[in-house]
Order: C-alpha cells, then structure tokens, then sequence
C-alpha cells in the first residue's frame, strides 16, 4: 500500500481519480448510511420519496391546472406536466441543499480522519439519484394511467440529468468550501434553492416565456434539463441546441471553478469547521 | 539500516488567531471593510501549534510522543494522518496510515452495531473484503453478544466503546496513529489497547502515539518524543524523555 507526503503547498490536481478509486468502498457506505438513517424510523420509510411528489402533484394540479389554467406543454396532461418538471426540480434541490451541507454537516469525521472529502458532495448527489429513480417510477404509472407515450427525448433524458448533477456539484463545491468558514451559507441556502425554483420551468412551460430571452434563460442548466424531462415525458418540443450548448458551458465552468475552489482549500477543513 | 517508515522534517503548523475569531460570519467581515478596525488589538496574531519539528521513526517502531495539554501533540499527529496540511515542513509516510484520533469515528447513533462495524471500518479505511471476513471476529471480540443488531444508541458507554474499539484493533495498517485512546475506558480496556500496540510492532508495523500515562510510554516506546509550546524539547531514548516530561511539568 502506498504512503503519501504532507506538504504545506495545495498544488493538487483537480481531481485525483486514483484515489478516489481507492475510496470507493467508503463512497459505497456513505450513500448506504445516508439513505439508511434518512428512512429510519419513519412509518412509510422510502414511501416518503414517492408521497413528497405525488401531493405537490395534486396540489399543484388543483392551484394551477384547474383555477388558474396554466398551459402545459404540447396538451400534456397537467399532473404529467407537473411531475415531469417536479421530479428534475425535486432531485435538484435536494442534492444541492445535502451536499452544499454535507462538508459541515460531518465535521466530527473531518476533523478525526482523512479521506477525499468531495466524497461528502458525491455521496449527497447519488443518494438524491436513488431518489430520482423512485419518482421515475411514479412517473411510469402517471403515463400509464393518462396514456401518454414517451418520445425520443427519453435518450436525453440521463445526460440531462448529469447535467444537472454536473450544475449541482460545480455551486455545491463553492458553497460548500464557503460553508466551512462562514455559517451564512445555511442561513443563505433555502433561500437560494427557492429563487433557483423560480428562475427554472418547474410550474409554468418554458414556451411561456419570450423567445428573445431564451439565451439569457440557459444560463441556468436545470432550464434545460426540465425541459428535456417534459420533452421525454410526451410534451413540447426539445431545449434549442443553443441552449443546450450554453448550459452545458456553465455547468463545466462550475465545475472546474468549483473544484480549483475546493481543493485549495480542504486541506483547512479541519482548522477552521 | 531500513529506510525509516515516517520522516519528519521542519513541520510546522500556524494558526491565525485574530483570523479565527473574525472571520465567522460574513457581516463582520464587510463591517471590518468598512469600518477600519483600531490598530491596536486586532492585528494578527500568529501561534505556531508546532514549530521546526523533524524525526524519524524506523519500522516496528512504537514512538510515544508526551507533552502538556497544548503542546502539538495532537497537531502533530492531524498533520501525520493528512487531516490538516502543515504550514511548512514535510512529513513523509511510507505505507498505508491508520488514524485513531478518537474511539468509532463516525459511529451513528440509530444503525445497529452490526451497520456501524461497516460504516467505522469503511471511514477507518477498511476495504469491504476486509471488513467482511473480519466481521465475525470484531463482533466476538467485541463481547456485545446478541445486542449486535440492537441500535447503538441503546448501548451502555462500555458496551459502545468495546465495539468501537474492536473494529479498531482489526485495521490492517503498517503506520498506527493512536491518539489518548488509553486514556478512555477501564482498566481491562486500557490493557488491551497497549497488548494491541505491542502486536502490531511485533508484526513489523509502526506505531505513534501520545499519551499522559508514563507506565504505558515505558512500557511500550524504546524511544520518546517530548514537545513543550510546539517545539521539540526532546528526542531519544524512553527513559530520558520521561524525565524531561516531568521536568518540564514542574
């Protein structure tokens, strides 16, 4: 087994995949115990993840289908079009809200033993696909029972959500690098999960909004993956290709950014959480 | 003579004090920017937790490391296990490092004894074929019995740190880092910890640790390291670093 070096510089590479190979046991048994105690002692356990979605459906369905008469995308069914938005959202803000947390929320792990601590951040984004997985199945029965067929947009629809997942770890290196040193960021989080709700076509169709801005909209990537995730689930058309391009850009800026940010400074995790 | 096992040389580690008290939220921090700050009393202050430390320590080594409370001791031995990067200095480790800088790391207090010999031997660094072939072996040297399946929050403190400990002792590692665990549990855990020690240096493997207990640092170190205000006051033979411990608590 190989020893290593403690030095003071932080020129790490950005991503040592060896190691995280290496670790990969540990990353197993951080997403087992996350879901684990997130579903213990719980009456309906993992009937959580599905019951969450299924009455935000409905209530939604009721406030915006039936009294306000929101137009979906292409004559979707409203609950169809509600959950196909519902189910990228969900996965976004949960994965973002646990991994952003997750480097402060282990301090009593930090601060007694070393591992790659973006082992944290990934852990807290797989335990959300597990999630995703068992809303996909609601989904199947949604389609079943409004017989709504599928599209081609369902090859899109998994390197949709890696780009969301992609999205998602890029700001939760950032902010969870901040977390560390500055408590604001719990304060900041909620908050920001519902301004990022606001900015993606969760509740309205994207076609809602001027074309014009269409460019300025994909700055933010979850647009595009719920777009894709309508698109698949039998409504409106596919994201642009332009939209498509400068999402994609974003996220790979947040990515590398964040994790430049993140290795310069795990290595004070322990100093100063 | 074999290469040494760790090589220490020139560590140090520096800890803003003024930094770490102002800097916690970020309104202060944008008050500060606006509002200078006096000159006097917030300038600053550097305290170096270790300083110019360098030793080595020869495989199927035990090293006890003894100082006051604040001394480095347990600085040192965060940057020997990677958790903090040192300020300056390097600190070479030849061979796979196990950390036990406290009793079951990461133990959770709803999974049952059995899920948290998993979740500790992965965080300790147990790879899962490890942990599965060994699994029988921690639970009987454990002495939990049928309470392995029982939530461990339900456990007595005994009972919670024999487990803990049991996983512990079957981490294959050639570096021990061992952290005042002596100083927890009863006498009959204690022993055990210290015949644990001795195994391992036995098996060729290196051991540090820091303790307050001079029986056990005779016992088991042929050589001592005593740090006073983060520098070393002493290195070499057991014997005199006892005595310079003892002084130097006077």
């Amino acid at each position: 087994m190989k020893g290593f070096i403690a030095r003071p510089s932080n020129e790490h590479e950005l991503v040592d995949f060896p190691e995280l190979l290496r670790y990969r046991h540990l990353f197993a048994v951080l997403v087992w115990r996350t879901l684990k105690v997130r579903y213990q002692q719980t009456v309906i356990g993992v009937g959580w993840v599905v019951l969450q979605p299924l009455l935000l459906t409905f209530v939604f369905t009721v406030i915006f289908g039936l009294l306000i008469h929101m137009p979906t995308d292409g004559g979707q069914p409203y609950p169809v079009f509600v959950l196909s938005g519902l189910l990228v959202w969900q996965f976004v803000a949960q994965s973002f809200q646990q991994a952003t947390s997750s480097v402060v929320g282990n301090a009593h792990l930090i601060t007694k033993i070393y591992f790659p601590r973006i082992l944290l951040l990934l852990a807290a984004i797989a335990a959300s696909f597990f999630d995703l997985l068992c809303v996909l199945g609601l989904m199947l029965a949604f389609m079943l029972g409004y017989g709504v067929v599928p599209t081609a947009g369902v090859l899109a629809f998994i390197p949709a959500m890696l780009l969301a997942a992609v999205t998602v770890l890029g700001l939760a290196l950032w902010l969870g690098a901040l977390y560390v040193p500055y408590r604001d960021v719990g304060h900041l989080l909620p908050f920001l999960t519902q301004i990022w709700m606001f900015l993606s076509p969760v509740f309205y169709p994207l076609a809602l909004l001027p074309p014009k801005y269409e460019l300025v909209y994909a700055l933010n990537p979850i647009v595009v993956a719920v777009q894709t995730s309508r698109w698949a689930f039998g409504g409106g058309e596919p994201p642009a290709a332009s939209m498509v391009a400068i999402s994609c850009a974003v996220a790979a800026v947040l990515l590398v950014s964040g994790l430049w940010f993140f290795r310069r400074h795990e290595g004070r995790f322990a100093d100063v959480v | 003579m074999s290469a040494p096992a760790i090589r220490v040389s020139g560590l140090g580690k520096v800890y803003t004090v003024n930094e770490l008290r102002h800097r916690r939220t970020l309104s202060e921090r944008l008050w500060r920017m606006l509002r200078p700050a006096p000159a006097t009393g917030n300038m600053p202050e550097h305290l170096w937790a270790l300083r110019d430390v360098s030793f080595d320590v020869e495989p199927g080594e035990v090293l006890g490391v003894v100082g006051s409370n604040g001394s480095g001791k347990s600085t040192l031995l965060k940057i020997l296990a990677r958790i903090t990067t040192p300020s300056t200095g390097e600190a070479e480790m030849a061979g796979r490092v196990g950390a036990l800088l406290e009793v079951g790391t990461g133990f959770h207090p709803d999974l049952s004894g059995r899920e948290n010999i998993l979740l500790n031997g992965a965080i300790i660094g147990m790879t899962s074929a490890e942990i599965r072939s060994q699994e029988a072996g921690i639970i009987e040297f454990s002495g939990v019995g049928k309470f392995i399946d029982t939530p461990v929050k339900h456990y007595s403190s005994g009972m919670f740190m024999r487990l803990a400990f049991a996983v512990a002792s079957h981490l294959l590692c050639e570096i021990m880092l061992v952290d005042e665990v002596l100083a927890v549990g009863d006498a009959g855990f204690q022993e055990k910890c210290k015949s644990k020690i001795q195994e391992i240096a036995r098996g060729g493997g290196t051991v540090v640790f820091t303790s307050h207990d001079m029986a056990a640092i005779e016992r088991l170190c042929r050589r001592v390291l005593v740090l006073s205000e983060g520098k070393v006051a002493y290195f070499g033979p057991a014997a005199g670093g006892i005595g310079e411990y003892r002084r130097l608590a006077r």
